[in-house]
């Protein structure tokens, strides 16, 4: 068969994922990286910050605490919660995990991995929840 | 109704195998790991409870936040909270503008990228500056 | 028998509205419009047929088996990749647009053009591949293939698909480029690649391998949703995607 004489539409539009709830929360989904970017180049002024000496860590961590930064940086940690509750529903279709030749049921993976998230925190709690 | 035809040249181009990809793949995907089961803790604490003064006076002192990013575990940490997750986002803006129809692929792959590798080489930089300090 | 039964059976009058596209009569599609009987158990099969045979004998589109297997009468339903047999009008309130199935170009009415699919179906060689064949009447010939219980559950999901091509006018990566091998073949791909008796991996990779290969999807996973046979192929393009990067691994320290 002569690959170029095969129809081929037009590219889609870029407004598709308009047209659907699904293809909406693929792109919100996609989009969680926005404010996740914006964090990380707080972290990255915050280090540059401490390099720097005190005076310039307390006037970051003031920079931190303005509203507007506050807001997009409180964003930024639903869109990581948003991310993982559909990443991590991912994971077992993507790699299905086997023990003893019997495959784990996929809740178990899943709450395996919310499990991971409570313990990363705890981590944190501990690490910074004492002066 | 409205049908292109491609010449056959340029499906040629399309046989190329995709060396690179999987590179790519497995590094937005560790950073999706970092994303999903890090970010919400360094979010919370970093971002959140310490700006509003909700963690106790001393716990990130400029004395204490430096002792703890210039060490070998905090490398591994902007390894794992800024490296990855870069990576990741990099990954998702390049198909996102694809989706979009923004751009060319070829040069947006390169941009996205190249500033995930840079930003990454600049964090890991200033944590070894750091420690040299 | 219970009466309970017959009386939920009840005849209502519904409306649909399908997309015609004459190109002997007009250039452009336009929509038409059609009301017709139905009860608890009309297909929108059926409902086209009683178009066809009562209504508009003009009409036309693809079906055989109206029990989902054959995967010809697949059509846009509110703008949704369904089987026009296992779509029933009784879950519809409202308003019902049935489409060619999209993505695809239109050749008359619900009928597309899905040449482009059985392309990339045929580039990835969905068959066994043995590398060590042996000839008819050999007796020094291996025993029939056996294949235990957990080897066939490694593909036996994925081999459930039946080329009805929903899941192509599900996905926007082949809507953007059509190029991208897609679901399904990616599909059938990775399930003769799970196949104990295959050895066409290697052949196989340098197709999948490609940017036009499991790297265009995005795992945006509407091709699962709509599947009729629940494949996943979402699942199998990712895990292709897995398969793949290994590959590349291996051939990368083999240089």
């Amino acid at each position: 068969m002569d690959k170029s004489t095969l129809q081929r539409l037009p590219p889609l539009k870029r407004t598709w994922w308009l047209k659907h709830r699904f293809f909406k929360l693929y792109m919100v989904r996609e989009a969680t990286v926005l404010p996740l970017v914006f964090f990380i180049l707080c972290l990255l002024a915050g280090m540059i910050s401490l390099l720097q000496g005190p005076d310039s860590w307390q006037g970051w961590v003031a920079f931190m605490g303005a509203p507007i930064v506050l807001l997009l940086n409180l964003l930024a940690l639903i869109a990581s919660l948003f991310h993982a509750a559909t990443f991590f529903v991912l994971f077992p279709r993507v790699m299905p995990l086997r023990i003893a030749g019997r495959s784990l049921p996929d809740q178990a993976i899943v709450a395996g991995q919310w499990a991971g998230v409570l313990v990363v925190a705890l981590l944190f709690l501990w690490l910074f929840g004492r002066a | 109704m409205n049908v292109n035809k491609p010449s056959v040249s340029q499906h040629d181009a399309h046989r190329r195998q995709a060396y690179d990809e999987p590179l790519w793949w497995g590094l937005f995907s560790a950073g999706g790991v970092c994303f999903a089961v890090i970010m919400p803790a360094v979010i919370l604490f970093i971002a959140v409870l310490l700006p509003l003064g909700l963690l106790p006076a001393e716990a990130l002192s400029y004395e204490r936040a430096s002792g703890l990013l210039f060490s070998i575990p905090g490398l591994l940490f902007i390894g794992a909270a800024v490296c990855l997750p870069l990576f990741h986002a990099a990954h998702r803006l390049r198909h996102g503008l694809f989706d979009l129809s923004l751009g060319n692929d070829t040069l947006n792959k390169k941009v996205m990228y190249g500033l995930a590798a840079l930003l990454s080489l600049l964090a890991l930089g200033m944590v070894v500056a750091g420690m040299l300090n | 028998m219970s009466t309970d039964h017959l009386q939920t059976n009840h005849f209502q009058t519904k409306h649909i509205s399908v997309k015609r596209y004459l190109p002997d009569s007009s250039a452009e599609p336009y929509w038409q419009q059609y009301e017709l009987p139905v009860d608890d158990s009309t297909s929108l099969l059926d409902a086209l047929n009683h178009i066809k045979e009562q209504l508009d004998s003009t009409l036309s589109y693809r079906w055989s088996c109206r029990m989902a297997i054959c995967g010809s009468c697949g059509v846009m339903v509110n703008g949704i990749p369904k089987l026009g047999c296992k779509t029933f009008l009784r879950d519809y309130e409202g308003e019902i647009r049935i489409e060619p199935l999209s993505h695809f170009p239109v050749q008359r009415d619900l009928v597309v053009d899905m040449e482009i699919f059985l392309e990339h179906l045929a580039a990835v060689k969905p068959y066994l591949i043995d590398d060590n064949p042996v000839k008819p009447y050999d007796p020094k010939a291996p025993e029939t293939y056996q294949q235990s219980p957990e080897q066939l559950a490694r593909y036996k999901q994925f081999a459930n698909c039946i080329n009805c091509g929903l899941c192509y006018s599900a996905c926007p990566q082949f809507g953007l480029n059509p190029e991208f091998l897609g679901p399904a073949a990616l599909t059938l791909a990775h399930r003769y690649n799970l196949d104990s008796r295959d050895h066409g991996t290697k052949q196989r990779m340098t197709e999948l391998n490609r940017h036009e290969g499991v790297w265009s999807c995005t795992f945006v996973g509407f091709c699962s949703k709509v599947c009729p046979k629940h494949v996943d192929p979402a699942a199998a393009v990712n895990q292709s995607k897995v398969e793949s990067a290994k590959h590349t691994l291996i051939a990368l320290f083999k240089g």
